[in-house]
């Protein structure tokens, strides 16, 4: 059993700062004050609500549901129909599209250029701004999708099309379902992007009121750093979402880093 | 190839009409900003709006590469592929070994995978924040345990010991990426190599490299190539643990601090050209090398 000291000291190194901040959050700021490490005495969540209410947090994390949702469900649908025809080849140059993509990945820093846009549109400190960069960063996903529609035989487009289904329905009614596994992971790489951004964030959201999660935590960390129990609760609010969405749905997480890695 | 989708004029064009709205947001507020960059690394722009802006040629490079600036800019660069270099050969070493031990089957395997990987979740602000605390100078862990070997530390506010610090944080952030691809390469191995490899007698090394070695090459120039580029163009992690410092900060930074701490986007634009020709020079021998290995081994 050699392998087992490796395994330990590598939970231990993954675990023990996730477990020290949910020790920290449950602490009331007087035993922290007195003993900063060692194991909570009296259980509260005070600290959570007291940083929920000083925070604002329930207006960040309602903004951050919103961009999450809408931008990762309309970055998959466009992604969709971004993919279908070039897989098929239903129009012209799709070898070409394909070839553009990829390089997209590989562009300079696009900041500075995105930023005088945003300003030329007078899309600056809007949400509709923020959203539309978060929806057109498709990364990867058009990639994803194409070679995984192209398991899909072609004889099905036909015979859809010979009993006179049109394209939109088709695509929604037979390609989507089909496809359900590589867009599920394809929404899940977007949410992740969408739900952790910070410096987008910080570049185009002045108002605190449009801000997203990421923003907010980042702006109380800044007012409260002195404040360690009530730091810990609020890294833990933020946390605490994906943990769970991770822990449910584990696979599709993984899976996805599996095929982005290798198609890139 | 015609879409056999409705046979009436102007149906072939219903892919384009469903093509197109992607397409365009793609290509407006990503692929067209990317290479427009180019041409305002050539300006004085300004990230103020509507003040007036010139053509200045190569001044922005000449200010990088030769001004006053230029010692600052080069100790940048060296960090930026120092960081590259760390993270690259440490991050891929350690997950190679963790995946390897991970690949056989043991009580509680798929939970290690799930914890080691569930930084790649997290984000950096949760990241940030989490280290931030775990080495608070004033009563953190990481000052215990320093205290064990009778030393203290200012953690990130330590000038020399910052940046290595953030090195750690990226590898323990980014670990179970790596780790994931290469256990998917292990899983890919036939059992019967492994035992012919044993009948003839090999060891465990022997059987690394000879067996796992080779057969995990595509997954090795995978995981170098992702690790390269996303360390030579990630800054959000600097960024949140130490903001831009002279001991700590990297060229994707620079950009981010020019165009908007110093509103002077036209030589942050110039920088961001800096960075893509290090990424692209750098990941395109990197590519080499591991192209030329695979067909070797």
């Amino acid at each position: 059993m050699r392998r087992l000291p490796i395994v330990v000291v590598l939970v231990l190194v993954y675990l023990f700062p996730l477990l020290y901040l949910v020790n920290t959050a449950l602490k009331t700021p007087e035993q922290y004050f007195r003993d900063p490490i060692g194991l909570v005495d009296e259980f509260s969540l005070r600290n959570f609500a007291d940083a929920w209410e000083q925070g604002g947090f329930s207006a960040y994390v309602a903004n951050s549901v919103v961009y999450t949702f809408v931008c990762a469900t309309l970055g998959t649908l466009l992604s969709v129909f971004i993919a279908f025809p070039i897989a098929r080849g239903y129009i012209a140059g799709a070898r070409w599209w394909m070839t553009v993509f990829v390089l997209s990945l590989f562009l300079p820093n696009a900041l500075t250029a995105q930023f005088q846009l945003i300003l030329n549109l007078g899309l600056y400190d809007t949400r509709l701004g923020y959203m539309l960069l978060m929806i057109g960063n498709v990364g990867v996903g058009p990639l994803l999708i194409v070679s995984y529609l192209r398991g899909i035989p072609r004889e099905l487009d036909e015979a859809a099309g010979a009993d006179g289904c049109g394209y939109f329905r088709y695509v929604v009614r037979f390609v989507i379902p089909l496809a359900r596994p590589v867009l599920a992971t394809v929404f899940i790489l977007q949410a992740i992007g969408i739900w952790n951004d910070i410096i987008i964030a910080t570049i185009y959201l002045a108002d605190p009121d449009q801000q997203p999660i990421s923003r907010g935590l980042f702006a109380f960390y800044g007012q409260y750093s002195d404040q360690g129990t009530l730091l810990a609760a609020a890294t833990l609010i933020v946390a605490l979402p994906l943990i769970l969405v991770y822990a449910a749905l584990q696979r599709v997480f993984v899976a996805g880093a599996i095929s982005g890695a290798f198609k890139s | 190839m015609r879409s056999p989708f409705g046979s009436r004029a102007g149906s072939a064009s219903l892919p384009w009409l469903g093509f197109a709205p992607g397409i365009v947001l793609f290509g407006l507020f990503a692929l067209l900003p990317a290479l427009a960059v180019v041409g305002y690394s050539f300006t004085d722009i300004s990230a103020v709006p509507n003040l007036p802006w010139r053509w200045i040629g190569l001044e922005n490079y000449r200010r990088f590469f030769l001004s006053g600036e230029a010692a600052t800019n080069r100790s940048v660069i060296v960090r930026t592929i120092v960081f590259c270099f760390s993270v690259t050969v440490i991050q891929n070493a350690i997950a190679l070994a963790v995946a390897i031990v991970l690949n056989r089957r043991m009580v509680g395997g798929t939970f290690v995978r799930a914890v080691v990987f569930m930084p790649v979740v997290l984000g950096v602000t949760v990241i940030g924040l989490t280290w931030s605390l775990f080495f608070n100078p004033t009563g953190g862990p990481g000052a215990s345990l320093w205290g064990l070997f009778g030393m203290d530390s200012a953690f990130f506010g330590d000038s020399r010991l910052a940046f290595p610090l953030i090195i750690f944080v990226q590898i323990w952030s980014s670990l179970g990426y790596s780790m994931i691809i290469f256990l998917a390469g292990l899983q890919a191995i036939p059992p019967d190599y492994y035992e012919q490899a044993a009948i003839d007698g090999a060891n465990a090394w022997q059987r690394f490299r000879h067996v796992t070695n080779p057969m995990i090459a595509p997954a090795m120039t995978a995981n170098v190539l992702i690790a390269i580029i996303g360390s030579l163009q990630t800054y959000q992690l600097v960024y949140v643990l130490t903001g831009d410092r002279p001991t700590t900060s990297v060229l994707a930074l620079k950009v981010f601090t020019y165009a908007f701490g110093h509103a002077d986007q036209g030589y942050a634009s110039a920088i961001s050209m800096v960075q893509f020709v290090i990424v692209a020079v750098i990941a395109l021998t990197a590519l080499a090398i591991l192209r030329r290995r695979e067909t070797q081994l």
